[in-house]
């Protein structure tokens, strides 16, 4: 009995040539079949080299048809684990609800300039700070820019949602992972609904760059929306 | 020419090309099946500590008043007195250190998931030779 790697869940259907000399298979069941490759023993690293080759499977098999993707680092003791998984209600259920979607992920970030824009009302710190620039004149100041900046954050986040709210059926935000950030983005679309996507990410940039810049990768399997509604067993 | 105007903003992908991309995504989303299947990894606890990096530091204030500071002088000052050349200068060190610190974080996570210098990275933030020295940066990001 082997060990399996886990990618992803999908329908049955013939694994393109590239993914096969991978060595990438299916483990079908009725409806359902699980992406896997063999597996040597070990633990799986996570290397740059492994966190890509799982994006590439999940991202070239959502080319034709739904995938769910599975985070990184599933092993599956052999075809009987497999088959358990592709038995359970919550898998088939997702496979339906994801049909015809995709993810766009849509990052914000700022130009260093959108400082001295929400700095703008804060004159007596920054007067403050410039006749005696002290580290607590420093902290007073770049505590209220810090502020600013996280007002002008959600304002401009609020601001894209609501352009593209018409087009989504469901966004996850994560947090903006570093100074700069704007915002990170997860949104769930149509695969037809892309290109409207795409226009109304280009408005949004006529209004909004300089100083932001967006990001907009995909179409890209549902990565954010393919949790697992069932009770945890111990 | 709207169209024309914003495009230079927009980076757009069609699929996932770089670490960046796919690190937060495979790590922190995808498929939980917990309860089901163990999870056999070696490298992620690692990986998982500098993923996010922390926003609200003194040091960011600081970095934050220092770039603040100096746009407010190359708004309202082009005087090529000698206080102005002096802030020319310590303008280029506050850049280098800002991006340093910035990209840090991230930089961290790929030292870490064994990109060196080798000849596959693709990366299309990759290109900044000098956030390699981000890890002198990376300690004060907590």
């Amino acid at each position: 009995m082997s060990r399996l790697y886990l990618y992803g869940i999908t329908r049955p259907r013939e694994v393109p040539e590239r993914l096969r000399e991978q060595k990438v298979f299916l483990v079908e069941a009725d409806e359902r079949a699980a992406v896997v490759s063999e597996l040597g023993e070990g633990p799986v690293e996570a290397t740059r080299r492994n966190l890509l080759a799982h994006a590439d499977v999940v991202e070239q098999l959502h080319e034709d048809a739904v995938v769910l993707p599975a985070r990184f680092g599933y092993v599956l003791e052999g075809q009987e684990e497999a088959l358990e998984l592709l038995a359970l209600p919550e898998i088939e259920h997702l496979l339906e609800l994801h049909e015809g979607t995709c993810e766009l992920t849509l990052r914000g970030k700022y130009e260093e300039s959108v400082l001295a824009e929400v700095g703008a009302d804060l004159q007596p710190l920054r007067d403050a700070y410039r006749v005696s620039p002290s580290v607590d004149a420093g902290i007073a100041l770049g505590e209220a820019v810090g502020e600013a900046l996280a007002a002008r954050r959600a304002h401009d986040q609020s601001l894209v949602l609501g352009a593209l709210g018409p087009l989504v059926l469901d966004v996850v935000a994560g947090d903006p992972a570093s100074e700069l950030a704007a915002f990170d983005l997860a949104l769930l679309v149509e695969r037809g609904a892309v290109e409207s996507v795409e226009k109304q990410v280009e408005e949004l940039a006529s209004r909004l760059s300089p100083p932001l810049h967006f990001r907009l990768v995909g179409p890209l399997p549902p990565y954010s929306f393919v949790r697992l509604a069932m009770p945890a067993v111990a | 020419m709207q169209r024309e105007s914003s495009a230079g903003y927009i980076t757009r992908a069609p699929r996932s090309s770089g670490l960046a991309d796919v690190l937060e995504i495979l790590l922190d989303r995808g498929l939980v099946i917990d309860a089901y299947v163990r999870v056999s990894l070696v490298g992620i606890e690692l990986l998982t500590v500098d993923l996010r990096i922390v926003i609200a530091s003194v040091d960011t204030y600081l970095r934050f008043a220092e770039a603040v500071n100096r746009l407010d002088l190359r708004q309202v000052d082009d005087s090529k007195s000698v206080p102005d050349l002096f802030e020319k200068g310590g303008e280029e060190m506050a850049e280098t250190k800002t991006k340093g610190a910035v990209e840090g974080g991230m930089d961290a996570i790929k030292e870490k998931v064994g990109l060196g210098g080798s000849g596959d990275d693709d990366d299309e933030d990759d290109d900044k030779e000098r956030s390699r020295s981000g890890s002198r940066s990376r300690g004060n990001n907590r």
